[in-house]
């Protein structure tokens, strides 16, 4: 068991949010802390972009941050649930 | 076009496929209502009460493999639907919720009949929609229905202020032809390389066993699957939720696996050294303890959810994608390395499987009884319903003892015939989801299998059979008791039946189903069991319902021990353990 950050671009829609924070409850997983911000600075989602095909416009997703403190096999659970939400783009352990 | 957003949304189902709404009107739905008035090419469907919409939508998925659909108002229409919602989604049934909400303006305020829908069914759906105005209608219907149908299917909650649907204003009506969420791109096709990989642990693998689920009747899979085992020539076990995907008379099908699974299965589940698993999840009534799950198995996990690949039990081959198609292309590769699989390597194994089954199989043949002398027993009336119906029936269950006898003593040679709450276990699913089914199949034979329990639990859509003439066959396990809670006080709890009998507060059954309008046996003899059933199945055109008291002393075998149990570790009777 260690902290990590994971790091989730979704859709900057209302109720987006509270799908992720709820996945985390409804799975007993822990939220130590979470921060969110409308991505304004898209040129440094270049890989994402290309990773995705897609153009990300200003404000158009959010970035969210979560650290938790859960094992190796959770967090690829926890990474591929947060994935199969809707409105999620990609989510993705932070690297060091 | 202009139209306003009613008619508007009414447009957008039609252009889905939809043939039927199951739903109950109320105030915040009234404008969706009033289009539903104005039009014929959709038939809405009145239950008696929201659980018995969802299920009955349900159902009608399940046979069909289309999404089902649900109208409901807002409030406790709408959480009067969850339970069905629920149950539709921890089966990965294809469903869309369209539920009423107050005007846009009123929302937040505590208004009349106001919930919070979407909060209320976040957990439960795949996903969900506020309808923002009526400009947005179509592009959002063509959304839910792309989202509930595709990937791992699954229920789509829409919630519509009702200032959108207001018929006095109107707005461009466009029908969108096809969508494309791009933060959504479920997989479809497997990787060759793990594929290469499977079809090399194929040949090595001494003990095989094919293990389907629901999953693989979800992606139509099921030929794919009888011509893979052509091929092989493997055991096969189905789970409760893909009994019918792979043909119940065929020499290889071992029968369901699990809690209540055959002796066979499980044992050959437990020694197996390689399983392949398909669009199943490894769900706990499956594994009994996962550390103790097949201890020597090599694990090919084919699903179309990545998230339930590994989840419980490690899969040493992955393969993520739509299962019919992977299922091909592993037909393919099976096909040009015809040459190395070795038939005979798996003899001795399949002659272990037959060795089992001889030893502690199930009794088929126990409907012969016909003597008063004893009880009727459980399993002796789905046999008999098997045999008058001659196996091809749909059949739909509720939730207990009667549901467990009916998946291991009907043999189901097709999918979605077997219509049942597998993850959820909802009470009361039984005789909505037949209404379901009967309305996309009026030609075919539709049984529900409940027991006195369960029926009671949604028992007032007796009179929506009556409003709309559906001739189902409801066949009533009596036991007096909440038979599998009562089982489990038996084999766990020292005999102590907390709560699990009504002290003689039963209905008479004949009586109530009557007075909805319905035909009603009631069988207490062996002796008339089976004429009673057959003159029931010739009423063609009524619903009958045959309320048959069986023995209430009757447990459901195999049942695994639990907790700390492996597979191979079974109660065979109620003093019988191996």
């Amino acid at each position: 068991m260690m902290q990590r950050k994971l790091s989730v671009i979704l859709e900057n829609k209302p109720g987006a949010l509270a799908r992720i924070v709820g996945l985390f409850h409804q799975r007993g997983y822990n939220i130590e802390s979470l921060h969110v911000d409308p991505v304004k600075d898209v040129e440094n989602y270049k890989d994402i972009e290309e990773l995705l095909n897609i153009t990300l416009k200003e404000n158009e997703v959010s970035r969210l941050i979560i650290t938790t403190t859960v094992s190796d096999n959770l967090l690829r659970q926890i990474l591929r649930q947060i994935n199969k939400l809707i409105d999620v783009l990609i989510a993705q352990e932070e690297s060091k | 076009m202009k139209l306003p957003g009613n008619d508007i949304l009414i447009q957008s189902l039609i252009n889905e496929g939809v043939e039927y709404i199951f739903g109950y009107p109320g105030g915040a739905a009234l404008h969706i209502y009033d289009a539903i008035f104005n039009q014929n090419e959709i038939e809405h469907i009145l239950v008696r009460h929201e659980q018995g919409a969802t299920h009955a939508a349900d159902g009608y998925a399940r046979a069909t493999g289309k999404p089902g659909v649900v109208l409901v108002t807002s409030g406790p229409g709408a959480t009067n639907a969850i339970t069905g919602i629920a149950t539709a989604f921890m089966d990965s049934i294809p469903m869309v919720v369209l539920s009423g909400q107050v005007a846009t303006h009123l929302i937040g305020t505590d208004a009349f009949q106001e919930t919070d829908m979407i909060g209320i069914s976040r957990p439960i759906v795949k996903h969900s929609f506020t309808v923002e105005s009526a400009d947005k209608i179509s592009e959002v219907i063509k959304q839910a229905f792309f989202i509930a149908t595709s990937g791992r299917p699954g229920p789509v909650v829409i919630d519509i202020p009702k200032d959108t649907t207001a018929p006095d204003k109107l707005f461009d009506f466009l029908l969108p032809e096809s969508t494309n969420i791009r933060s959504y791109n479920p997989p479809i096709e497997p990787d060759i390389k793990q594929i290469k990989r499977a079809v090399d642990a194929i040949i090595d693998a001494e003990k095989p066993v094919i293990y389907a689920g629901g999953g693989s009747i979800n992606s139509n899979a099921s030929e794919e699957l009888v011509e893979l085992n052509k091929i092989l020539n493997f055991p096969v076990t189905n789970t409760l939720m893909g009994l019918g995907v792979y043909p119940a008379e065929d020499i290889r099908f071992m029968g369901m696996l699990g809690m209540h699974g055959t002796y066979q299965s499980n044992m050959a589940m437990h020694n197996a050294d390689l399983i392949i698993a398909i669009g199943a999840r490894f769900d706990d009534r499956i594994t009994n303890t996962p550390d103790l799950f097949a201890p020597r198995a090599k694990i090919i996990h084919f699903d179309v959810d990545q998230s339930s690949i590994s989840k419980i039990i490690e899969a040493n081959i992955a393969i993520t994608g739509q299962v019919k198609n992977s299922l091909k292309v592993l037909i393919d590769e099976l096909n040009n390395k015809k040459n190395m699989i070795e038939h005979t390597k798996i003899k001795p194994w399949l002659t272990q499987i037959d060795e089992w089954t001889d030893q502690h199989g199930l009794n088929h043949e126990l409907y012969k009884e016909n003597s008063d002398t004893s009880s009727i027993l459980p399993q002796a009336v789905v046999q008999h319903v098997y045999h008058i119906t001659n196996g091809e029936a749909y059949v739909t269950s509720d939730v207990g003892q009667h549901q467990m006898f009916a998946a291991q003593y009907y043999h189901f040679n097709k999918p979605r015939r077997w219509i049942n709450s597998g993850g959820l276990g909802t009470m009361g699913f039984g005789l909505p989801a037949a209404m379901g089914v009967k309305f996309a199949f009026p030609n075919d034979e539709v049984v529900c299998i409940t027991g006195e329990g369960s029926i009671q639990m949604c028992i007032q859509e007796l009179s929506t059979c009556k409003q709309y003439n559906l001739p189902i066959k409801i066949i009533n396990i009596n036991n007096e008791a909440l038979g599998m809670v009562k089982q489990w006080q038996d084999m766990n709890y020292g005999g102590r039946h907390s709560e699990s009998t009504y002290q003689s507060s039963l209905p008479d059954f004949v009586e109530l189903v009557e007075s909805y309008g319905h035909k009603a046996f009631k069988v207490e003899k062996n002796s008339d069991l089976k004429s009673t059933l057959e003159k029931a199945f010739s009423l063609k055109d009524e619903l009958v319902f045959v309320d048959v008291y069986v023995d209430p002393e009757e447990h459901v075998y195999p049942m695994l021990v639990a907790p700390n149990g492996s597979l191979k570790d079974m109660w065979l009777s109620k003093d019988k353990k191996v």
